[in-house]
This record gives C-alpha cells, structure tokens and sequence, in this order.
C-alpha cells in the first residue's frame, strides 16, 4: 500500500514539475523573443528616419550604354569615352549639381593607382562645368583621415582648379539607411547629405587587385558611402558589394583602366604593382564596366561573385559584349 | 502533498535557492556584458553613426621613436600612428587579412616630407609580425618580381619608388612619393638605421630556403605560404620557389612537419586534394621519387609530384613538362634526405 502512495505521489509532483518547468521555458521565450533585435547593433534610429539615395540612372539609349576607348592620355580617353556615349549633357544638365564620387580611399600618391587619378577627376569636373553645371562636388569617405587623402592623392587640387568644391565627410553628413531586400544594409549609416541635392552622379574608379574581392572598380567604389563600422563588411564582401550596386543608381560610371593594379591591391604600394592597358571604360552600367574591366586583370566575371549576384538583382549584365560597347583608340 | 519517503526538503530548499542565485547572477552578468559591449573585439569600431574614427592609439609592443627616422632634408609634419589588428583596416582596408592573419601584432606609420619640396615624400611603415617567418610570408608574397635586390639584409628589394625589406619579426616598406633617384637615396639612411634598431632575429636566415637546390632558380622567388597554399588548407608553412630550365618553369615546394609521420600525412593529404579535384595519377616515376614515397599527377595538361622525406614534405607544382619536373623533385629529394640526416 505504501508504496503505490508514493509512486501515485510521484507522477502527480512528476506532472506538476513538468508544467511548471514549461511555463519556466515559454516565459523565459517569450522575454527573449520581446528582447531580441533583429537588426543587430545598427545606427539605432527608428525605420521613419531612414533615407533613400536618389535614382540618378539616365534613360537607357541602344548602342550608348557602355564605350571602350583606348590611349594613354586619361583626359582625351574619358572625354571620348562619354561622347560615344552622347556626350556629357546627356548626363548633366544646365544649372545642375553634380556629386561625383572618385576612389579617394587612401592617403598615398596618384602614382600608385590605389586612388582615382586626379587629372581624370578634374577633366570629368572639367566637363560637367562645360555642360552648364551650377555646382560640382567631389566627394568620398576614405579609409585613412580624408583630408589627407584629398591632399595626398592630388585629387582636392585638381578638383578645386577645375572648378569643383571638395566636401570632406562630417558627422553630420551621415544619415541611415536599409536596402530593400538586403540582408547587409539594414539600418547602416551612410554618407548621404553631399549627394542629398545632386542632380547627378558620377563614379569614377580605378581598375585594381583587391586582396579580399579580387577586384575593386566601379562598384566597390560605393563601399566608400558606408559609414560606421564598414570594416564588418568584409567577412561578406561579394554581398555587400552587390548590395552597395542596388543601393546606389549613378548618371553614369567612368573605370579607369589607363594603369591597372595587378597585384597588392588595394593599397599597392609600388610603380612595379601597375600595368599600362591604356583603357577607359564610361558606362551606364556598372555591372557591364565592371565586367569588362577585370579582364583588364586577366580575370574573367565568373571569377567575381558580386558581378553575377547584382547582375541576379537586376542591376546590369555581365555581358558586356550584348550592349554592343562603342569603342574608341586614340593615339 | 504528502511526503516522499527519504526526501530531505530542507536540504532541497537550500539546493534551490542557491541555484536560482547563481542563475540570477550568471543573468545578470549577461545583461550588464550586453550594456556594454565592445565591439573593437570583433574589429567593429564603437561609433556606427560616422566617418571612421581617427585610429585610437594601440600600445605598441616595440616603442620606437620614428620620428628619429627621418633623413637629412626631411621633415615629420604630424605624429607617428600605431595601428592594432582591430584597426589595420583603417590604414591599409582590405589588405589587412594579409597581416592579421599572419601573426600580425602592430603597424607604425610615420611621413617624412622633403623640405625642400613637400611634394617629395617617404611614407615608413613598419608591420611588426612577431616572428621571422611571419615577416618574411608576407614580404615574399608581396614581393614585386621588377625589382633590384638589396645587399643590406638577407631579404630586401627596391623598386622604383619605394623600398621593402625584412628585419628579424619586422617587415618594412619605405614607400616614395614619386620614382625619384632622390627619393630613393633617401631611404637609404633610413634603411641602415632599421638595421641597427631592429633585433635581427636568426640573422635574418630561414633553414629552408637553403634545401632548395639553386641550378636554375628565379633569384628571389622564394615565397613562404603560411597556410593554404596551393589552395589546399592542409598545406601549412609551405616554402615555393620557381625554377626555370630549359625554357620550362617549374615551381618547387617544401615543408617541415613535426615529424616523419605529420610529413607523411601532409603528402597524403595533398595528394587526396589533388584526385579530389580531378587530378590523375601518372606512370610511376623514378626510383628516387618512389622511395620518398612520391606520387605523379597529371593536372589537366600539368605535373603535379608530391613526396615526404623524414619530416619534410615537398614536391612539384603545375610543371608544364613532366621529365623537367621528375628531374628537379629528385634533386630536392636528394638534398632533404641529406638535410633529414643532418637532423638526426
């Protein structure tokens, strides 16, 4: 008797336990569940004080999507480059601004190519003053302290002669922003107020090796528009590149293949790192210039995983060769 | 409720409270680390809101005064900077795995600006990689091939406009703001100087590059893979040198293990990377590769040979011409089983 007491005991305190242990593990859920932040340790600003980058994509015209131009002198390149493309005033009009976005990212000389090249820069400044713009700005958010990056590379002199006004990054500059459909930009500060006003956007990048991504061209140009702690990015850099693709819709691209970094990229670090190939790339599509400009170092687009997952998105075409790129070779 | 037969509940009470404090407190450890957590440990600066922050100072291992540094003519115009691993990518972005992931400890930056002209400059950086080894992996696998040796340390080159070199755990680049004779002649003080103030580890010698054999090898092209060369994870401290002969080029790797038997498993694993990845095996080969226990690869079009004599594992990349391949894997064979005995 006594001991089917204890055992009809037992199952009732055995019952008893167990619903008790669950209601234990449902409301220790259900306080997780309320605490937990999908979004990581983002800007902490709420989704109304997020901002949209404009779309500054021009209307698609056949056979003016993307130009080739061969020779050695970048101002006469780019500027063959864009009007085989119809020209600067295509892409900027009359009393426009124009934000432009140079590879600044690294205080070291022009003549190393880990930057956008400073005569480049100021012949597309150059250029839209031409077409009529009200103001240029020529912008980025470097890697190393941007004043010195400006100065070191060249860039804010030759910017400044041609007629531009630099715009070094402030904190006041960064707003936050999440791509639609990213997984990586959600809630991410970016550098936004420069190219708030612009009525255009232009690109202009370098071909190099990139330790990390294989290469670095026109759409690994925009990784300069994180802010933050972007360094995070790099455990995922096919994605954020691709997604900085989507994110970003410039007027126009320029890829700046005259010396090409073969090696040691990004930074390079010597004249031996670079390789003449005397090409200029403008393009409409940067997926398109991209495409084209690593097998500048003897790569091929299948070679680079952001090419194909923002071409996926809809960006643009690894196939370059289908948008019949106007060509050009100049002495 | 009436009570179990033998159960202390006193004693059950007391179990209990004293779990549910040391849950609360292992609770409350988790909140207050969540409050405050410091993301600089995952190479995640503090400020999400802004520009980069300007590089917070790392505590250098090797406090060096650079500013010392600077050549007559030549002037610092700021301070020098110090990076860590948490911050490399502040300096060099995305070439900062390169470093970090051998043995990276500190990086120390200084510009030395002509005075006479600011538009002449050297920029200094000095990596500190802890070790010999670990400086000379990424000075090889950066190394530039149109180059100029330097007679000034065992593994030093110059370019056109800049200088790169390894002193004991220490890889340097003096790097010039333009190719000027000036600019170069300039480093040269500097250079002298980082011999004398840097420790020299080993004299600067590595043991294995001596077991390459030296008929036909490219000068210079000896690179040291700290992991993953080849693309095979397994090879680990795998030296490569490149080889030209008769038109031919060859390149040549080896390796120490721990012992006879870790050399063995490295070339095994290797070679199972290798049929992994479509390789197939070729005719036996010579009597001396098969006594190495060495095994020929046909890799789509290439040789690939992969042998282990005592504790050293080597072999033969994509070697275009098979006998030109069989004929160097026996020669370093020959040379590893000399250097095993040695060892003995």
């Amino acid at each position: 008797m006594t001991e089917q007491t204890g055992n009809r005991l037992e199952r009732r305190e055995l019952l008893l336990r167990s619903v008790k242990a669950g209601v234990s593990i449902a409301a220790a859920g259900l306080v997780s569940a309320a605490l937990y932040d999908s979004d990581g340790p983002g800007s902490g600003l709420d989704a109304e004080s997020l901002v949209t980058f404009k779309d500054w994509a021009v209307t698609p015209e056949p056979g003016r999507t993307m130009s080739i131009v061969r020779g050695p002198d970048r101002r006469a390149t780019v500027t063959k480059a864009i009007d085989l493309l119809g020209g600067i005033r295509r892409f900027v009009k009359q009393g426009q601004t124009v934000a432009i976005k140079p590879n600044v990212a690294f205080a070291s000389p022009a003549m190393l190519g880990a930057t956008a090249n400073p005569e480049l820069v100021a012949e597309v400044v150059k250029l839209c003053r031409d077409a009529g713009a009200k103001r240029v700005i020529v912008t980025d958010n470097p890697i190393n302290e941007a004043a010195s990056c400006f100065m070191l590379t060249g860039i804010r002199g030759a910017a400044e002669l041609a007629g531009a006004k630099v715009v070094l990054p402030r904190q006041s500059h960064f707003r936050s922003t999440s791509l639609e459909g990213g997984r990586l930009i959600r809630s991410w500060p970016v550098y936004f107020e420069p190219f708030a006003r612009a009525d255009a956007l232009i690109g202009i990048a370098p071909v190099k090796h990139h330790q990390r991504s294989g290469a670095s061209m026109t759409m690994k140009n925009w990784y300069g528009l994180l802010g933050g702690p972007r360094n995070v990015f790099h455990q995922d850099i096919n994605t954020i590149i691709a997604e900085l693709s989507m994110m970003v819709k410039p007027s126009l691209v320029i890829l700046d293949g005259t010396e090409v970094m073969m090696t040691n990229g990004p930074t390079g670090g010597s004249r031996a790192d670079l390789r003449r190939a005397d090409t200029m790339i403008a393009s409409c599509d940067m997926v398109a210039a991209d495409s084209f400009g690593c097998t500048l170092l003897g790569l091929k687009p299948a070679d680079l995983p952001y090419l194909a997952a923002a071409a996926r998105a809809g960006v643009g075409t690894t196939d370059y060769q289908s948008l019949k790129p106007a060509s050009a070779v100049l002495s | 409720m009436a009570s179990v037969p033998g159960r202390n509940k006193r004693l059950e009470s007391l179990v209990s409270i004293v779990l549910l404090v040391m849950l609360l407190i292992v609770g409350l450890g988790v909140v207050m680390r969540q409050s405050d957590v410091d993301m600089t440990r995952f190479g995640i600066g503090l400020d999400v809101s802004g520009p980069p922050a300007e590089p917070e100072e790392p505590a250098s291992p090797a406090v060096l005064d650079l500013d010392s540094f600077a050549p007559d003519g030549f002037k610092t115009v700021s301070a020098a900077r110090t990076y860590g691993p948490e911050n490399l990518y502040e300096k060099i972005n995305g070439k900062a795995p390169l470093y970090t992931d051998s043995g990276f400890v500190s990086l120390s930056t200084q510009r030395f600006v002509s005075t006479a002209d600011e538009n002449l400059w050297i920029e200094l950086f000095i990596y500190d990689m802890a070790a010999l080894r670990n400086a000379f992996s990424v000075y090889s696998l950066q190394k530039r091939l149109d180059s100029q040796a330097l007679s000034a340390l065992q593994y030093a080159y110059s370019t056109s406009s800049g200088v790169y070199l390894v002193c004991g755990g220490y890889y340097v680049e003096l790097i010039g703001s333009a190719e000027s004779p000036g600019l170069l002649g300039a480093m040269k003080p500097i250079v002298d100087r980082l011999k004398m103030t840097l420790p020299d580890e080993e004299a600067g010698r590595i043991a294995e590059l001596e077991f390459f054999p030296p008929e036909n090898r490219v000068a210079g092209s000896e690179k040291l893979y700290l992991a993953n060369a080849f693309g095979f994870e397994g090879l680990e401290n795998t030296f490569v040198c490149r080889y030209e002969t008769g038109g031919q080029e060859v390149t040549a790797f080896l390796g120490k293990g721990a012992d006879p038997q870790a050399s063995l498993a490295v070339a095994k694993g290797y070679c199972d990377f290798l049929i992994e990845n479509d390789a197939t095996p070729a005719e036996a080969a010579g009597e001396t590769i098969r006594a190495a226990s060495g095994r020929v690869f046909d890799f789509y079009g290439t040789t690939e040979i992969v042998f282990a004599v005592g504790p050293f594992f080597g072999g033969i990349h994509e070697a275009e011409d098979k006998r030109t391949a069989e004929q160097l894997a026996e020669t370093l064979i020959i040379r590893l089983t000399e250097a095993a005995k040695e060892s003995k």
